[in-house]
Parts: C-alpha cells; sequence; structure tokens
C-alpha cells in the first residue's frame, strides 16, 4: 500500500481572493466520496506558502508535487492522482519559484 | 457548528448566558478593559467611524464581516473554534488519551504560565503602537493598524476567557494583572522584552506584524495542538486573525521596498525625497528579526521538554502527521554552539529542542517571505537582495547570547563587533531619519512618500475607498 498522502490547500490572502476555501472544501468532498476515513488522503489548510502569484497553489507530500494555479477544473483529475495513484497533473507543476516549494518541503520531509 | 450569541453584552459561542457566574465575572472585568483601552489603547481616533472586520461567527466567513465601527464600540467577543469529537492526545507521553476539557492538576502551573505568557503579549502591541494612528502613510495603513489592534484586544479576551474559566481566582488575578502591565513601564513592564520596544515609526511597525506577530503564529500553532482542548479551540480561532496581521506586515514592508527601489531605478536617492534606502530596510529587518526569534526562548530547554511530554504544546502543525517521532524520544537535534571563541556540534535530545525546532520553522517562513520582497527588486531590476540574520544573530535568549555573530552566523569578537554593528544593525541616525519620513496622510487613495499603495483594497473596496471617516 502507498503512503498516506498530506494535501495542504493555500489559504493565504491571494488565494483566498482566488476562491481556495471553496476549493478545498470542494476537493475534501471529493475524497471522502472515495476515500471515507483519510486512509489514503487527508486534507489540510495551510496558511501562506508565499507563491502568490501563482495561486490557487496545493501541495502533496510526500509526493513532493506544488500545484499551481489549480481551478475547480483540475479537482477530478487531483483526486484521481492522489486516490489510484495516478500520474501527476503536469499541467500544474513547476509554475513557482523553487525557493517557495523548498520551503514547504523542508518542513515537512524533516528528520524528526 | 456552535451558534454565537452576537447580542449578549460579551458576543459569544461559549454559552456564557448559561453560565451566571463566570458571566458575571467577566461582565465585571469589561470595564476594567474598556478603561484599560481608553487609557493605553489608540491614544486618538476613537470617535472616528473605521472600516473595520468584526468577527461574528467560527465558520467560513464568519470572521470576516466588515462595517463602519468606532473602536470602542468593537464587538469584542469570545470565539471558540469547533471541538473535534473523540479528539485524542496525539504527541508527548499522553499520546492516545482523551483531551482535557478542564486543566489536569498536575500541569495547571505550567498551563496558567503559557496563557499568561501568550495574553500578556496581545495588550502589549496595542499599547506599543498607540501613537502611530498620528503618522499613518495613508487611512488604508491606519484602517490596517487599527484592525490589528481591536483584534489584539479581542485575543486578550480569549485569553482572559480561559484564566476565568479554569483557574479560578487565581486566573481573575492573573485577568486583572493583564491590564497593570504597560508596555515599557519600568515599574511593570510586560513579560517579554520584543514588547517593551517603542514602536514609533511605521517601517518599525510593519517589521513589527511582519517578525514579531509570526512569533506569535509559531506560538498560536503549538497551542493549537494542545491536549488541553479548551486553549486549542481558542487559540485555532485566533490563528485566523493572527494571519491578517502578518499579511500587514509583510505587504507594508514589501511596499516600502518597493518605493525605494522604483526610486532606485530611476536613479533618484530614496533620501532626497523622504523615502527610506533598502540598506536601512535591511538594518530593521535585521534588529526585529533577531527581537523576534528571542521570544521562541533556549534552544535547549527543559521547560519545552515538559510542555511537549505532557502533551500541552506540540511542535508546529503536529496533527498534520508529517512527524516521524510523536514521542520524540528517538532522535536528537544537531546544533553548533558556542564553546570559548568557536562552535562546537552538539546534540540535544529532541524533547529539549523543541524551541530550536519552533524557531527552524519561524526562521523558514521569514526566508519565504523576503524572497517575495527580493523577486519584486528583482522585477524593477534593483540589484539588491533582502537577507534573514542567522538565528545567532544578536540574541539575548538562549545558546548564542553573550556571544557576538556577524548577521550570516560567522563568530567575531567583542571588538569586531564594535566596529561593525552599525553596518547591521538601525543606528540612531537611521531611527532619526525614519521619523523624520513619518508623514500623516488623510486624503483617500494617497500615501505618503516612502510607501507604495497596495495592489488591491480591503474587503473587494477600492484603494482609494475612505477607510477611516473623520466627520
Amino acid at each position: 500500500m502507498s503512503e498516506q498522502k498530506l494535501v495542504y490547500v493555500c489559504e493565504g490572502g491571494d488565494c483566498s481572493e482566488k476562491g481556495s476555501g471553496d476549493l478545498h472544501d470542494n476537493l475534501k468532498e471529493m475524497l471522502q466520496a472515495k476515500d471515507p476515513s483519510e486512509e489514503k488522503v487527508r486534507v489540510r489548510r495551510y496558511p501562506c506558502f508565499g507563491g502568490c502569484e501563482c495561486g490557487i497553489n496545493v501541495t502533496v507530500w510526500p509526493d513532493r508535487l506544488f500545484y499551481s494555479e489549480v481551478t475547480e477544473a483540475d479537482l477530478p483529475e487531483i483526486v484521481d492522482q492522489l486516490v489510484a495513484d495516478g500520474p501527476a497533473v503536469e499541467r500544474l507543476c513547476n509554475k513557482v519559484q523553487p525557493d517557495v516549494e523548498e520551503m514547504v518541503w523542508s518542513l515537512l520531509d524533516s528528520p524528526y | 457548528m456552535s451558534t454565537v450569541d452576537l447580542e449578549a453584552k460579551i458576543p459569544n459561542n461559549v454559552g456564557l448566558r448559561d453560565n451566571k457566574r463566570l458571566l458575571r465575572a467577566l461582565e465585571k472585568w469589561q470595564p476594567a478593559f474598556l478603561q484599560w483601552w481608553r487609557d493605553m489603547g489608540p491614544s486618538d481616533f476613537n470617535m472616528n467611524d473605521i472600516y473595520l472586520r468584526t468577527a461574528v461567527g467560527v465558520g467560513k466567513g464568519g470572521w470576516a464581516h466588515f462595517d463602519y465601527v468606532k473602536m470602542p464600540d468593537y464587538r469584542w467577543g469570545i470565539f471558540l473554534a469547533d471541538g473535534v469529537e473523540d479528539r485524542k492526545i496525539h504527541f508527548g507521553d499522553n499520546i492516545g488519551a482523551s483531551v482535557w476539557s478542564e486543566v489536569p492538576g498536575e500541569h495547571r502551573n505550567r498551563l496558567r504560565r503559557l496563557i499568561v505568557t501568550q495574553g500578556d503579549t496581545e495588550p502589549a502591541s496595542v499599547e506599543q503602537q498607540r501613537r502611530l494612528g498620528h503618522t499613518a502613510p495613508s487611512l488604508y495603513d491606519m484602517r490596517s493598524l487599527f484592525q490589528v489592534n481591536v483584534e489584539e484586544g479581542r485575543h486578550l479576551w480569549a485569553m482572559v476567557y480561559l484564566l476565568h474559566t479554569y483557574f479560578g481566582a487565581d486566573g481573575r488575578e492573573e485577568a486583572e494583572a493583564m491590564l497593570d502591565r504597560h508596555s515599557g513601564d519600568s515599574d511593570s513592564p510586560r513579560i517579554l522584552e520584543a514588547f517593551n520596544e517603542p514602536i514609533d515609526t511605521w517601517l518599525d511597525f510593519f517589521c513589527f506584524t511582519t517578525f514579531t506577530d509570526r512569533d506569535g503564529k509559531y506560538q498560536l500553532a503549538s497551542l493549537a495542538e494542545s491536549g488541553f482542548d479548551p486553549l486549542a479551540r481558542t487559540t485555532q480561532f485566533m490563528l485566523t486573525e493572527e494571519a491578517y496581521h502578518m499579511q500587514t506586515g509583510e505587504n507594508g514592508m514589501g511596499r516600502i521596498a518597493h518605493r525605494a527601489a522604483e526610486l532606485v531605478r530611476d536613479g533618484v536617492d530614496p533620501m532626497s525625497v523622504g523615502a527610506i534606502p533598502l540598506e536601512m530596510i535591511q538594518r530593521y529587518i535585521n534588529f526585529w528579526a533577531s527581537r523576534s526569534m528571542d521570544l521562541f526562548g533556549g534552544e535547549d530547554s527543559t521547560n519545552a521538554a515538559e510542555s511537549f511530554a505532557s502533551g500541552l504544546k506540540g511542535r508546529y502543525r503536529e496533527g498534520d502527521g508529517i512527524y516521524r517521532d510523536a514521542r520524540a524520544l528517538e532522535s536528537a537535534y544537531q546544533m553548533k554552539v558556542p564553546d570559548g571563541d568557536h562552535l562546537v556540534d552538539r546534540e540535544i535530545p529532541l524533547r529539549r529542542a523543541m524551541n530550536a525546532l519552533l524557531l527552524d520553522a519561524y526562521r523558514a517562513d521569514c526566508v519565504r517571505i523576503s524572497q517575495r520582497w527580493n523577486r519584486d527588486l528583482q522585477k524593477l531590476g534593483v540589484d539588491f537582495q533582502f537577507e534573514i540574520p542567522s538565528t545567532r544573530f544578536n540574541r539575548n535568549q538562549g545558546v548564542y547570547s553573550h556571544y557576538r555573530f556577524t548577521p550570516q552566523g560567522e563568530m567575531i569578537s567583542e571588538s569586531e563587533w564594535t566596529k561593525r554593528h552599525h553596518e547591521w544593525l538601525p543606528s540612531q541616525k537611521d531611527r532619526d531619519y525614519v521619523k523624520s519620513c513619518m508623514v500623516a496622510v488623510h486624503e483617500p487613495g494617497k500615501f505618503a512618500n516612502y510607501i507604495s499603495p497596495p495592489s488591491m483594497g480591503v474587503n473587494e473596496q477600492s484603494v482609494d475607498f475612505e477607510y477611516v471617516k473623520f466627520h
């Protein structure tokens, strides 16, 4: 069985303006239908990643995927990737500055 | 979702109406709070209409109701995030046990100290900033200042609620003492040093909300993991408001830097037009970042270990399950510590290094912000990059205090520090200059010359909206 995934949806000012609150709720609802007890995926809000120009930002750990400019239309593909271990949604990757990604991974890859 | 009683004298979602004893105690404290606001809160503008956000609920969007309010009429309320059914302690020695809904006797003193220390910072910052309204660089910024102030007042209410509800007579005394101590008062100062520093310029204010409020975010986030459920739920809700304060700082600093960079790009010396040079901004960053790092406490701390072990204070985002060892017993934290005139490697048992771990997360977050400012400078074609100082620089707390380091973390002698510290920290001349730039601008949509307008207004209003009404 693959490792449990942790998904963060950014709720910083810019992402919130673009509707990250609703996107978080909808993603959670879609996942709940396929993974009701959060065995495979947990979705959480994150205060701000700092990739504000590229919002809405969503990260997937431990896969180290940093999705940017995510819209509601992208959610079915993201859910597939998360639940069925499908391929990464490449068109949403590599949009933010590498240092922004690094900050998130440095927190999540804690050796402790 | 819990019901919010907005009609009550003290708006709340904690069922105050049904707890007469607590209600009486808090209603007795309320006039003292309002008197404190009049005496120690914003020194003026209390009769003006300010476009403020008021928390009216804990659900989605409930914390963001906007309207014109006179500050003393702000509805300071008590709000807890909704509880999670059958929540368990998820770290430390009590892992798997049910969370506490009452104060466990053996942890009473430690919990009270955590709450009092956090609570004391809330009114302290309002006191530090009380005269800033007079030099607001725009109505937009004046509104932001007052928004931060009233919400810090609400955070005081949150902590006072916990003290009154769970700590009996001791708690009531502590709540009164929160209004008796004052920032910078030589006889009765605030508990933490950074909260006794005066904030008399807007550059200091934006540094404070970027760096010192961010310490608050990390402290609140670690308390939001607490096994003492009322504390966890209180701090979870406070975090939603705290995010706005940090954004105020981050954007304000970015706008001051943007203005300076525009001038540099155009070949104009910022000081010739009342703007603030980038090098001077960097010195303020060094000062406030290092002062704020002190708030995390000693890197090697038995107190922090005990708070973690007992389940009172977790690591940043502990509940997301991102740490390998939820008991923190299996590994050690590696750090370099001073030994004479050089640094040596030392291993600290992980539990004792909880403050250091939290500080690392904080600094990474600060670096992220500086990189955001730097991208803007780069876009403007200006060859300057802000840097966040090393955790060793200019420290008054922890293993690096009593030693001297450059902002890059290189150990230096006292004599070299004496020679060079004005390169790194604001001098009196810097402070006098920044003070001279502080001019009040009260015309909607206009801004002082040292700061760029924001990219957008508040709550979908335009930048030239009348955020403060003087008539």
